[in-house]
């Protein structure tokens, strides 16, 4: 095999990086799973007697996983796109039969699912076949000619020119456990390679997802090496390795099979690339960054069209007008800034040169201890970085002893960070990731590179200046650690991917059950609700006994308190006075919940003056809008339900 | 519930303050001035109605105050020059034009802060104010020294507690370390009946100029009260169902918050008043405004369309009323009614409990998501009190933090909080620090390489490779690390080493550069924004001086390291005559010689558009496939049913593009260009197609390849943007 050496290939992958600066491509993602149907592929799996035996045939645990990842991409990546085509068959289907390629253009390919953001009907559908065996069209019978292959990748290279044409990230996945489905014929491999390589030139990534059973191998070099090529876009250094999926050592088929095609389900989108990472002055070389961890919300509502046949979204269209309702054009608009209800106007290209804080990039300032970096010190989520070699050769070595030193001394760097041109800067600090390589990592479900960690500006830390708490005695911390040492998550870690967020899960359940017009859920499965019985069972008895310590601790406190503070009366020798002015004190913000409820009591809380009414609730976390009338019953109201 | 404020400002206006000082090519007046401007203005970009401002000119020619008009001696030469009330922009400009010197040297300093105080106890009566007097001055004319009159007015201002700020011109200040030579005797006198009084009161300033002025680069950060997000239990089981569950009373308030940027708001300007302003009106000694244009806002208009095949344009409009709400689900919309629409909220309760503990050495901090709370136990509450100290100290000897459930409210959504323990060293009070973790959803798992080794593709593990660091490049970066080190380099208040750009340290720039720009164009419109000031931008680069240091350790980890600039040509272009192959290295463009791909077929545009012109020998060669590939985007256009081939005539357009420029034939790309161009616009591609021009092809930045693309590209930067606009 001429593999032409390590050294020149990479050499390649380097070049053929593309650059998102100049990648104006819409930053979508079309995948179109390829899927084999043959006699094999329809193999029920051997009768186990273990209960997690499988049950799937391959073809069911490939579709079943499609549909898998058919929802998790309507929740994750809503404008995406995806398509199932099942190859191999019988039928044949390409579009609409108006079209005049169907069904001969391409035949024993069946386009199930064509290309598109999937509608709540694919769903349906596919959720019919997986989940009731339904195949009311008998889809997946096998033809008796196997498919061509070629056939295959210029039936995908037209779903993917028309349907996803300007998308930035195209994908077909092929499962299949046939690895030489052509044998030894010369002519029509050569024809598949030629197909391969005119989706190579389209943009098209194949991935290869083989299922190998009985222990046999899935032999790559027997057909698939020629026609899978290495990942334009990957990393200098990356090993695209192709996993096969099986069952067994407690796994099923189907499991694996989700896990192999889970971690190459994202299309991986960079957030900037080619910035240059200044270490010193001299000493520049490039990184990529990416967005890793970011905060998944529900998508928006919204408005929709009834009046037609079928519900349509209503696009909206914004028009500026002025104050006398004037359209205005885009010319005449000017940006200003408010001051004083009124607006302060600068020429575009001052407001251009104020936001000009430096060009883009990142510039370490220097390096300190990882300790110095307070633990309260959090404002937003962290970019990854990982090196390029597009602006200088040689970045991954040195970005690598960055990272090695970093992680060995327990050091981080400041850095002055600015991710695009015209961005705001900020100041990160530089935190190396542990390499995931088996348990010694806790984050393993991350990457290992650099982070870049937003610092909190002095303008985003709030002032709080809380009053110091006596310290609570030695027996009762003692008495905690026990029962913070038993109760610790799964693994001592805390895993987000064992964590799904409910309130999203949620709304996509029921949008799903609308959707497909199916009864909605009554209680959904959230896994952050607390195991109850199993911590009372561990913890309970323990935990009742410290908390009588805890209030027999407190009354001994609040008894030592209340004689200081007799004595503090008995020195001003008018007591009486004291209590029943409780409620007009100067210091109301710290009323107690005691004296606000004395006050409650007496009436007296009608004396206070609204600018002590409004801090009194202000300290409660209550909105301090209103008359004295209305503060007055929210105190009251408050005063009822907590104090 | 903002604090109210009245602020009256005494602004010395004697003949004197014309003059320059000291060396300074500013008037006194001027250079006070940048004072009094920076605070006022900033009462104005506040813009709240409860915030009040008064301004009294002392050393006027004539006299204007209720004190003087009552005959009272010693109140000439004191003008209240603007009343106490709330201060717009256009206040801000009619002062501006009352803050000039005078022509006269009388005017006694503590008379006019008289007259200050009584403006401020007639305006604010008993109500709850923050009282504020600022004077500044430079003490040329004589100041009545009795020593009555100074503790009655010391007095008075205790009585209503009112703040007392005395700047002086050049005023004798130790701790500042400054000393005025050759001080007038007048003067001298002055500053020392002034001190007096600031000393006789109880909350009273005194500080020379030069130090306030110096001052004012320092941002100042917006103060904002503490905000209780919760307040209600923590619990560590369900004490509903448990006896033996905790529950602890809580608060919390936010820790960190982002402070927003100011935005510039849309404006236009607005129509001419109908007439323009009157003649009359103006007053003959009022200067012509400069760039005293107004501005009014803009508003969004929303029209809401939908499809429909017979409408023109392939759309119409639809009526807001008659539209439901609704989600999208794939490409389904799912419309509810009102009253289904909270259905797809989660029902919660109010809730913050714990749901398990995981020691510190398992988390890292760049998986926190955001903004960091404060959790501290209810106030006055032993029993809370007792329970959370025993938490926090738990946790942080156990070097363990907790995980959270929280639930601010009833019905907000669900956040998983990491609480870490604060036994009084962050901050000097016990609490809990709590900062967001990611859901399940939030990772996205990206696959990366390992950074320690290569994996070859046969599955080869090496370890020394050119994308590896040798041990020599190791080594130097160690040092050079080390080197840099900045955990000391920083000094404290009193002047010890101290960590280096430590967090409140850190301004941001971005704020605090658009805020002093737009008080400065309020106050002087005229002037011209000038450069950021050095503070916002300390911590852009290295301090210098550490460079100096560590520049051995610099040099020779550059000479190691052997980073070398990638041409800007060879970026990012793929070689002419690469050849691409699959894994097992098979050349198809041999099997592709075969048939040889010279007429390329609309179905499979790209993939042979890019082989004939990676197999072409010739120029003609070339120009065919361009040719070719023009006709079909042509084509495309012209067939496309409303917008359905656009964006494949977009992508054909752009391959197109990216492969001229990379054979270095831009010429054939531009040309191509300019005709479709002529065709769209000129409507003769079968209808309407500007949509194509517009957002596909302007949109999409594939417009004519400029000489920064490429060398030999006839077209300019600027020609290139003349034809997409």
């Amino acid at each position: 095999m001429a593999w032409g050496g390590d050294e020149e290939r990479r050499a390649d992958g380097d070049e053929e990086e593309e650059l998102d600066e100049t990648d104006y491509k819409t930053q979508k993602d079309a995948v179109l799973f390829a899927i084999d149907v043959s006699d094999s592929m329809l193999l029920p799996p051997p009768a186990g007697d273990q209960k997690k035996a499988d049950k799937d045939t391959a073809v069911s645990a490939a579709l079943k996983c499609a549909y898998r990842i058919m929802q998790q991409r309507i929740i994750s990546q809503p404008k995406d796109m995806m398509g199932i085509l099942l190859f191999g068959t019988e039928k044949s289907k390409f579009r609409d039969d108006s079209n005049s390629r169907s069904g001969t253009g391409y035949p024993h390919c069946y386009l199930l699912t064509d290309l598109d953001v999937p509608a709540a009907d694919d769903v349906k559908r596919l959720k019919a076949m997986v989940e009731e065996g339904e195949d009311l069209d008998e889809l997946l019978v096998p033809s008796n000619e196997p498919a061509l292959m070629s056939n295959l990748l210029f039936c995908a290279n037209q779903v993917f020119t028309t349907s996803a044409a300007n998308f930035g990230s195209r994908r077909l996945f092929i499962i299949t456990d046939n690895d030489n489905p052509h044998g030894g014929d010369k002519n029509i491999k050569s024809s598949a390679a030629v197909r391969a390589k005119d989706l190579y030139d389209l943009g098209v990534v194949i991935e290869l997802f083989p299922i190998s059973r009985g222990g046999k191998k899935f032999d790559m070099t027997k057909f698939y090496d020629d026609i899978i090529y290495r990942d334009p876009a990957a990393e200098a250094g990356v090993s695209d390795e192709i996993k096969a999926s099986k069952s067994g050592d407690g796994l099923t088929l189907l499991s694996s099979l989700i896990s192999n095609i889970s971690s190459k389900q994202t299309p991986k989108r960079s957030y900037f690339s080619n910035l240059p990472l200044e270490l010193a002055p001299g000493l520049t070389i490039t990184i990529k960054g990416y967005i890793p961890l970011h905060r998944q919300q529900p998508a928006r509502t919204c408005y929709v069209w009834l009046d037609g046949e079928q519900p349509q979204l209503a696009q909206s269209e914004t028009t500026k007008v002025d104050s006398s309702t004037r359209t205005v054009q885009k010319s005449e608009v000017k940006k200003a800034y408010k001051f004083g209800g009124e607006y302060v106007y600068f020429k575009p290209e001052e407001t251009d040169a104020l936001k000009r804080l430096g060009p883009k990039g990142l510039r370490v300032i220097g390096f300190k201890p990882r300790s110095m970096l307070p633990m309260w010190a959090s404002v937003k989520k962290s970019v990854f970085i990982f090196p390029s070699e597009e602006g200088y050769v040689g970045s991954t070595r040195v970005f690598s002893a960055l990272w090695q030193k970093l992680l060995k001394d327990n050091k981080m760097g400041l850095g002055w960070f600015i991710a695009r041109d015209n961005g705001n800067p900020v100041m990160v600090a530089i935190l190396p990731s542990r390499s995931s390589g088996g348990d010694t990592s806790a984050t393993n479900f991350l990457p290992a590179g650099l982070w870049l960690y937003p610092l909190p500006f002095a303008d985003d830390v709030r002032n709080v200046d809380l009053p110091s708490a006596p310290r609570c005695p030695d027996e009762l911390t003692d008495g905690m650690r026990h029962i913070v040492q038993n109760l610790q998550l799964p693994r001592a870690m805390y895993n987000p991917l064992k964590y799904p967020n409910p309130s999203l899960q949620w709304h996509y359940k029921i949008l799903q059950a609308m959707a497909l017009e199916e009864d909605v859920p009554e209680k959904l499965d959230d896994p952050t609700i607390p195991k109850y019985r199993q911590m009372d069972k561990r913890i309970g008895e323990y935990l009742g006994e410290w908390k009588e310590q805890v209030a027999k601790k407190a009354k001994e406190v609040m008894h030592s308190k209340a004689t200081k503070r007799e004595s503090d009366f008995d020195d001003e020798d008018r007591p009486a006075k004291r209590a029943k002015s409780a409620a007009a004190k100067k210091a109301t913000g710290s009323m107690s919940n005691a004296q606000l409820k004395l006050a409650l009591e007496n009436d007296t809380l009608k004396k206070m003056t609204v600018a002590e009414l409004k801090d009194v609730l202000a300290g409660k976390g209550i909105s301090t809008t209103g008359k004295k009338a209305e503060l007055l019953e929210k105190l009251e109201q408050w005063i009822e339900d907590n104090a | 519930m903002a604090d109210k404020e009245a602020a009256v400002y005494i602004v010395d206006l004697g003949e004197s303050m014309a003059d320059c000082h000291n060396g300074r090519s500013e008037s006194d007046l001027d250079w006070s001035m940048r004072y009094v401007w920076d605070k006022i203005s900033t009462t104005v970009a506040a813009n709240r109605k409860t915030w009040t401002v008064g301004v009294v000119g002392l050393g006027t020619n004539k006299a204007d105050n209720p004190q003087h008009k009552d005959g009272l001696e010693g109140y000439e030469n004191i003008s209240i020059l603007q009343q106490i009330g709330p201060m717009s922009m256009s206040d801000l400009k009619e002062l501006h034009r009352k803050i000039k010197p005078s022509r006269t040297s009388g005017g006694d300093a503590i008379s006019a802060i008289v007259v200050a105080l009584s403006m401020i106890e007639v305006y604010t009566k008993k109500l709850k104010y923050n009282r504020k007097i600022f004077l500044v001055t430079n003490a040329d004319s004589p100041i009545d020294d009795a020593e009555e009159s100074i503790a009655d007015v010391a007095g008075k201002l205790n009585e209503l507690n009112i703040e007392l700020v005395i700047i002086g011109v050049d005023f004798d200040d130790a701790d500042y370390g400054f000393k005025e030579e050759d001080k007038s005797s007048v003067k001298a006198t002055n500053e020392r009946v002034l001190l007096k009084l600031v000393d006789k009161s109880q909350n009273a300033v005194f500080g020379t100029m030069a130090q306030a002025v110096q001052e004012l680069s320092i941002p100042r950060i917006k103060p904002v009260k503490p905000f209780k997000a919760y307040d209600g239990s923590l619990t560590l089981g369900d004490p509903a169902q448990y006896k033996d569950a905790l529950s602890i009373h809580i608060e919390r308030y936010f820790k960190t918050k982002r402070a927003p940027a100011p935005t510039a708001s849309t404006v236009v300007t607005k129509p001419e008043l109908i007439g323009g302003p009157s003649q009359l009106t103006m007053a003959p000694d009022e200067d012509v405004e400069m760039g005293g244009t107004e501005f009014s806002g803009v508003k969004h208009m929303r029209i809401y369309r939908v499809n429909d095949p017979d409408a023109p344009g392939g759309k119409r409009d639809v009526e807001f009323e008659g539209l439901a709400k609704g989600y999208q689900y794939g490409r389904t919309v799912v419309p509810f009614s009102e009253s289904d629409f909270p259905v797809t909220k989660l029902e919660t309760k109010k809730e913050f409990t714990i749901i398990g503990f995981v020691p510190f050495s398992s988390y890292e901090a760049f998986l926190n998501m955001g903004e960091t709370g404060i959790i501290a136990a209810q106030r006055h509450n032993e029993e809370a009190e007792l329970a959370l100290s025993a938490l926090i100290h738990a946790l942080h000897e156990v070097e363990s933090y907790a995980v959270a459930r929280y639930v601010q409210k009833d019905g907000a959504q669900p956040q998983l909080l990491l609480l870490k323990p604060n036994p009084g060293i962050e901050d000097p009070f016990e609490c809990l620090y709590d900062v967001p973790l990611p859901y399940a959803e939030d990772v996205r798992t990206y696959q990366f390489p390992p950074l320690d080794k290569v994996l070859t593709v046969t599955g080869h593990v090496l370890t020394e490779h050119r994308l590896l660091p040798s041990d020599e490049l190791n080594q130097a970066m160690s040092d050079f690390v080390d080197a840099m080190d900045i955990s000391t380099f920083g000094t404290d208040d009193e002047g010890k080493p101290a960590e280096y750009a430590p967090i409140d340290e850190l301004y941001n720039p971005v704020i605090h550069r658009i805020n002093q720009a737009i008080r400065s164009r309020a106050v002087h419109p005229d002037e011209p924004v000038g450069p950021p000031a050095d503070i916002l931008v300390r911590f852009s680069k290295p301090p210098a001086n550490l460079l100096d240091k560590a520049r051995a350790d610099i040099e020779s980890l550059i000479e190691i390291a052997e980073v070398k600039k990638v041409p800007p040509k060879a970026q990012g272009k793929r070689g002419k005559k690469d050849q691409v192959k699959p894994l097992s290295g098979l050349d198809i463009d041999s099997l592709l010689g075969q048939s040889r791909r010279t007429t390329i077929s609309p179905s499979n545009a790209i993939p042979e558009f890019k082989q004939a012109l990676a197999t072409a020998d010739d120029d003609a060669t070339v120009e065919s496939a361009a040719k070719q590939m023009g006709s079909i985007i042509r084509k495309l256009v012209e067939d496309s049913f409303a917008d359905l081939f656009y964006a494949q005539a977009a992508e054909n357009l752009r391959v197109m593009r990216e492969e001229l420029i990379g054979l270095e034939v831009p010429g054939l790309y531009n040309k191509f260009l300019v005709s479709l161009k002529k065709s769209i616009l000129s409507g003769e591609l079968n209808g309407d197609r500007r949509e194509m021009w517009f957002k596909h092809i302007v949109g999409g930045k594939l417009g004519l390849i400029t000489q920064d693309e490429s060398e030999v590209s006839e077209v300019t930067e600027t020609e290139a943007k003349e034809f997409t606009t």
